[in-house]
């Protein structure tokens, strides 16, 4: 057989045409390319109309005003809410991860007692049991700072004749023990960032984890000209839009303060106080720059700076955070100034027998809780305060699994912020008494009730559903429930009665020395939002924000200059344990030069051992080794000034 | 290849000095975009299972994040130290890296607006745009997106879950560009006229300090049109020439001298229209 | 047991010993396999790969294997187009090589890229800007220039030739194989040319970016040179290792001279235009856009080293040595400079990969380390496994050495 070369070419090239004239290639193709993109597995959308819904999140310290967007009904994302004041448009990274949290595989589908699904029937049979034995021996522990649910938890308090009302350890109280405690105000302490030309944030990282933090951005942000100065032990992310760092040691901040104030006094201000004559001679012998200087570190020169710029501003203000001193000195300051702080007005109340604010915050949960029974509402004490509670009982409110839900006797699922009516009255620190409320965006998840409902016969109200508090709420307080309902925020205008303040001389001028503890070096625990705060953890979509200074693979990471590394004998990457209060904790070294030096920073929020996988196992728990100290001139306890030993491993 | 032209060109203005790094952006385009979260376990895969767990969130180099905000150092010590953080989405340039390199055209910078697209339906996931942009702002699609039980019913509209395998990146939320477009004809205006605000990105949207001011950079009515003109503003690594659509600002000098390499004399080198691909 | 298999006139190992052999190379090309399941069932995060490092040991494998494979192409060029006869002493060798560094280049990029099925989109969906899709374009043709010029070796097998119908078509390929050596010469230039200029037209990555003579960078000619002055002597040190594991004598040394002097030759001329390249890339280029060269490189593992082993120990020292006779001519030095040229060319493509990318151009970004990890090795491991197993079928089955049997058998007879 032989075929010639022609003939060869012939065969080759008409079997190619051949093939590619049917349409056989072509379909096929067509269909692979349409195949390649369609996986099973591979979530579809929903599509419908898309709505804004505006509602209250409360997964951040002070509750973000936010809209949830949904589609066809069903939330998806969450926005901030333009009209509210809270907001401005936007929103903290937790809040914005809201509708994942609520759908979360984490959320608690039912009741539990000791580990066992019960009923809801049962659940409340077995509440009403327990809060009978208990009598009076009934504490409750909110996680919640501006809630009406907290009318209704301290009125079941008072029903009984207990006072033992607890906030986690917050700003808000710490505030509140200066002012009404120590300084004898009343009503509660706003700054107003805003308006202010100087801004002295002493302590306060405003722009991340202290106060309303969302409304002190978006008063930044709308703050045209003003100057931010922020003071403290290391460079958080506040300091980086701020115009200066002045470096200063967590526990000399009330000194710091006082230092400036000796400034400001010297340019001839006073107030109107009848210990003012007291505080004078006391700043004026105690806190010279130079003695401030010799027990802070921080130089006479920059306190003088600082001074110079809020004495020559036309509507300062200094928000001060740390201990009761700090906060104790930085009204002080403030009055002395006399600039953008505000004395808010509280809401009226809803519920008889519900505690007031500042009745709420006189618990000092650092000192310990021990009651027979232990109602804690979203809150995880387990976690951030794990030797403090103890309890016959206890009775964990929550819409997530969390060390605390995990640890309770009895476990009550809570609605997520979105599935709830729920509000938020003047989150610490806003310039002006502020009142939002939210109605419920989403169906609740299946198996979920209202946990609150439970409360309402034990707080003697004859209410059917938490609703008809907050609709009780809103009438009290003189708002109109349509326009809250549409995001609006009702705004109080009124300045609470300021005469018989003091400025806590005799106490200021003893619990503004600095006190240190005995560890090598200072700790300085710092939060970050998208890490999580004490009763709420990392989400979903957070980790990827969270930085490799702060975490690196499931390694805390903790943050110091490098001369500090150097004198530790550490350097980047190192593994090292750090010990303070009664615990201990593992991390990785890095070297960060916005730490001062002799100090340690370091991450709180992280190393949880219950939860999902985004916050379980991930780091280790700073809350371990804070050092609780007791502030003996202000009649308080606090974790400023806590030092940790580092031993490298 | 040839540089062209738009009438509207959507671009960015990120005060870096208003940035607080807070990550708000960056959760709220992950949501805003079917970004799964990311986790070490995929419950359906058996294979997986049998071997090493896929990546979290912590490994930035697996991570998929359109929006990426750096933490800037002036490099200095203590106390003459400072911070910064710079948010980057896609530069959506002007004349882009890798749009010419792509073998398979699933990214184009062809539509009005001038937005820089990326086909995920027909990506092949050959990494080739990746190695072009010098910004990271592709990301490869390293495992499946798997979102924990029930948070799958909970996606957003916007954009289409994209299986392993293929890159993405940041879009200026394109999704909303057509429903502002949409919303126009509706209400019988020009959709090529739109006024500023009436397209606004999901991270622009979200950011507490408003540092991110998104708009027309043609349009005199939009905000950016001037803040890109400021005198302190800047675009990233501009010698280069990829024309980037993002500015930036920042009063700080430091800040905007990491914003490009000055470290032997630079001319204009590589323009548009000397330049290869 | 498979004698009558044999080419005519040759003697082979026994097949237990050869069962023993490929038995060897199986248990490394399964464990390739092994890590290439994982890739494709799990996904390329299974890998070394990551954001910063897109393109890693895959593509570097990729760029070597194809440069050093361009013998098959250059050696083909030059017997089949310029009529070189004494070539075709090796020319057999010359496209087994070729096949295996194709075939297996594909093999990797099907798992190099992120979906598979839709490799295939760039004849789909084809970018005319893209230097890859001509890649695409190229490879995927070449390989079957390679698997025609491939097939009438099998065919010309002793006993599969003596069917009539095979024998009339083994003939009519080697009749029209000047057609394909033709076509391949042509894909092969271009594409080992786009492989260069893939990197040449990066302008957001200026240790890689060039300028050029009209579309194409200066990388694009550069590629081409390098491969064509390294793709012979890998032709040769495979020849000489096939000797080594044989014990017999495969290719006349005149032949292996003459394929080295032609690589030296194109080694020369290449290294000529490389560093007037890199000297104006260094002083031209990188200052304009605000760089310096020392910029370039970093720590160790980015050192300044590398580029001056490539340039220097593996690119000068070799094409010296290959072109002056005097060395050329001795064995041992023949196969230390191709040696060296073969590193240098591998250098030259793991540079342009993985430096390129590594190099941070946003002044705040930073230099991160790229580590493959094993699945990346296995892979690569996998496909020169695949090779040994088609050079030792090849030897074993089909007429590959047109000499053999007078150097072996014949001559002091």
């Amino acid at each position: 057989m032989s075929v010639a070369r022609r003939a060869f070419i012939q065969m080759s090239v008409g079997a190619t045409v051949g093939i590619l004239f049917t349409p056989t290639v072509w379909t096929l193709l067509d269909d692979v390319s349409i195949w390649t993109q369609n996986w099973p597995w591979i979530p579809t959308l929903k599509y419908g109309e898309v709505k804004g819904v505006p509602t209250v999140s409360k997964m951040c310290e002070s509750g973000c005003a936010v809209k949830v967007r949904t589609v066809a009904g069903e939330a998806f994302g969450t926005e901030g809410n333009m009209d509210n004041p809270l907001s401005g448009g936007g929103i903290c990274p937790l809040c914005a991860n809201g509708v994942q949290v609520k759908n979360s595989p984490n959320r608690i589908a039912a009741p539990m007692l000791n580990g066992e699904e019960i009923t809801w029937e049962k659940a409340e049979e077995v509440l009403v049991d327990k809060l009978a034995a208990a009598g009076s021996n009934v504490a409750v522990i909110s996680g919640d700072q501006t809630g009406t649910v907290n009318e209704l938890l301290s009125a079941v308090l008072t029903g009984k004749q207990s006072d033992k009302f607890y906030t986690m350890p917050c700003d808000m109280q710490v505030s509140d023990r200066a002012w009404t405690g120590l300084m004898g105000g009343s009503g509660q302490i706003g700054y107003d960032m805003e308006n202010a030309d100087v801004v002295l944030l002493a302590g306060a990282d405003a722009f991340e984890s202290w106060g309303p933090t969302v409304a002190n951005m978006k008063a930044f942000a709308n703050n045209e000209g003003g100057k931010f100065i922020f003071a403290g032990p290391m460079q958080t992310k506040t300091a980086s839009v701020t115009s200066k760092w002045v470096p200063v040691p967590a526990e000399g901040m009330a000194a710091f303060t006082l230092g400036i104030c000796y400034y400001v006094l010297q340019a001839g201000k006073s107030v109107p106080a009848s210990d003012f004559d007291q505080f004078k001679a006391m700043v004026m012998a105690g806190y010279t720059p130079a003695k401030v200087e010799a027990a802070t570190g921080v130089k006479a020169d920059q306190m003088a700076e600082v001074a110079k710029q809020l004495l020559s501003a036309s509507n300062p203000v200094v928000v001060p955070a740390g201990s009761v001193a700090a906060n104790a000195a930085g009204i002080a300051l403030n009055l002395l100034l006399g600039g953008g702080m505000k004395v808010l007005p509280e809401f009226a109340a809803a519920v008889d027998g519900a505690m007031t604010r500042s009745e709420m915050l006189k618990g000092d949960i650092l000192q310990g809780v021990d009651a027979e029974m232990v109602i804690i509402y979203e809150a995880n004490p387990t976690y951030a305060l794990p030797e403090q509670v103890k309890a016959g009982f206890t009775v964990a409110i929550d819409s997530v699994n969390t060390e605390t839900t995990a640890a309770a006797d009895l476990v009550l699922p809570s609605l997520h912020s979105y599935e709830r009516y729920d509000d938020l009255a003047s989150p610490y620190g806003v310039a002006s008494a502020i009142y939002t409320m939210g109605a419920p965006v989403s169906k609740p998840a299946s198996g979920a009730k209202d946990a609150r409902d439970l409360f309402l016969a034990p707080a003697g109200l004859d209410s059917e559903s938490f609703a008809e508090v907050i609709e009780a709420k809103v009438e009290a307080i003189g708002a109109d429930m349509d326009e809250l309902v549409e995001g609006a925020a009702y705004v109080l205008e009124e300045t609470p009665d300021m005469s018989g303040v003091t400025l806590a001389a005799s106490a200021l001028g003893k619990a503004a020395v600095p006190v240190k503890g005995t560890g090598a070096v200072g700790l300085a625990p710092y939060t970050v939002l998208s890490v999580g705060t004490a009763n709420q953890a990392t989400t979903p979509n957070a980790p990827a924000t969270i930085s490799n200074n702060q975490l690196v693979g499931d390694n805390m990471v903790v943050m110091m200059a490098s001369v500090t590394a150097k004198k530790l004998g550490v350097s980047v990457g190192s593994k090292v344990k750090l010990s303070g209060g009664n615990g201990e904790c593992e991390a990785l070294v890095q070297v960060f030069e916005g730490v001062l030096p002799g100090v340690v920073a370091a991450p709180l929020g992280m190393g949880h051992t219950v939860g999902d996988e985004f916050s379980k196992g991930k780091g280790d728990n700073v809350y371990k080794i804070l050092t609780v100290s007791s502030e003996a001139a202000a009649g308080a306890s606090t974790w400023a000034g806590s030092t940790v030993n580092v031993a490298k491993i | 290849m040839q540089m062209k032209e738009f009438k509207v060109k959507w671009g960015m203005v990120i005060d870096v000095d208003k940035c607080t790094g807070c990550g708000a952006c960056m959760v709220g385009c992950q949501v805003e975009n079917n970004i799964a979260p990311m986790t070490k376990k995929d419950p359906y895969n058996y294979v997986q299972a049998l071997t090493w767990d896929r990546d979290d969130a912590s490994n930035k180099l697996k991570t998929l994040t359109w929006l990426y905000v750096y933490e800037l150092s002036n490099g200095k010590s203590f106390p003459e130290h400072e911070t910064a953080y710079l948010p980057r989405p896609c530069m959506q340039c002007g004349n882009p890296a890798c749009v010419p390199v792509c073998p398979v055209v699933a990214t184009e910078k062809n539509e009005e607006g001038g937005i820089v697209s990326q086909v995920t339906p027909r990506c092949i996931g050959c990494r080739y745009c990746m190695a072009a942009c010098p910004y990271h702002a592709r990301y490869f699609n390293w495992w499946d997106p798997i979102w924990p039980e029930g948070m799958d019913k909970g996606l957003s509209p916007s954009t289409a879950v994209r299986p392993r395998g293929v890159v993405e990146k940041c879009s200026f939320c394109h999704s909303r560009y057509l429903d502002a477009k949409d919303q126009a004809r509706q209400d019988g205006n020009d959709p090529m006229d739109l006024p500023d605000g009436a397209y606004n990105t999901a991270c622009a949207d979200i950011c507490p300090t408003k540092a991110i001011t998104f708009g027309d950079l043609n349009n005199p009515e939009h905000k950016v049109h001037e803040l890109a003109k400021g005198k302190n503003a800047y675009r990233l690594i501009e010698k280069l020439g990829l024309d980037p659509q993002v500015y930036y600002t920042s009063e700080r000098e430091w800040v905007r001298k990491l914003g490009d390499n000055y470290n032997a004399d630079g001319g204009a080198h590589g323009a548009p229209s000397n330049s290869h691909g | 047991m498979d004698s009558k298999l044999f080419p005519e006139g040759t003697q082979r190992c026994s097949f237990g010993q050869f069962m023993l052999w490929m038995g060897f190379l199986g248990a490394v090309f399964l464990w390739g396999v092994y890590g290439a399941t994982l890739v494709l069932y799990n996904g390329i995060g299974t890998t070394g790969l990551d954001n910063y490092f897109g393109f890693g040991a895959w593509i570097t494998f990729d760029l070597a294997v194809i440069a050093l494979g361009a013998g098959a192409f250059f050696t083909g060029l030059l017997k089949y187009i310029l009529k070189i006869k004494q070539l075709e002493k090796i020319i057999n060798l010359t496209v087994i090589i070729g096949f295996c560094c194709y075939a297996g280049a594909m093999l990797i990029l099907v798992l190099d890229v992120g979906q598979p099925t839709r490799a295939w989109f760039g004849y789909w969906h084809p970018n005319v800007h893209s230097m890859l899709t001509e890649v695409i374009f190229c490879i995927t043709c070449y390989l079957i220039v390679l698997i025609i010029e491939f097939v009438p070796l099998i065919l010309e097998q002793k006993q599969l030739n003596k069917i009539p119908f095979i024998h009339a078509f083994a003939h009519n390929l080697h009749v029209n194989m000047a057609l394909f050596a033709g076509i391949g010469a042509f894909l092969s230039t271009f594409h080992q040319g786009s492989l260069g200029g893939m990197y040449g037209v990066l302008i957001g990555r200026p240790f890689a970016f060039r300028e050029g003579f009209f579309i194409w960078p200066w990388t694009f000619f550069l590629f081409i040179l390098s491969a064509v002055g390294t793709g012979p002597v890998f032709t040769v040190l495979v020849a000489t290792l096939m000797e080594k594991i044989t014990g017999k004598k495969l290719v006349d040394f005149k032949t292996k001279a003459l394929m080295a002097k032609i690589a030296g030759s194109m080694l020369s001329v290449y290294m000529f235009f490389k560093i007037i390249d890199t000297w104006a890339w260094a002083t031209g280029y990188l200052p304009s856009v605000g760089l310096t060269f020392d910029d370039m490189f970093y720590g160790f593992i980015y050192g300044k080293w590398l580029m001056f082993s490539e340039i220097v120990i593996c690119g000068i020292v070799p094409a010296i040595m290959l072109v002056v006779p005097s060395i050329r001519n001795r064995p041992g030095l023949l196969y230390t400079a191709g040696i060296l040229a073969c590193i240098g060319v591998s250098l030259n493509r793991y540079i342009f990969t993985v430096q390129t990318i590594a190099f941070p151009v946003m002044p705040f970004d930073t230099w991160q380390l790229y580590y493959p990890n094993w699945v990346e090795y296995a892979t690569s491991i996998m496909i020169i496994a695949f090779g040994f197993i088609v050079i030792s079928l090849s030897y074993r089955y089909l007429p590959v050495f047109p000499l053999e049997t007078k150097l072996n058998y014949q001559s002091g007879d």
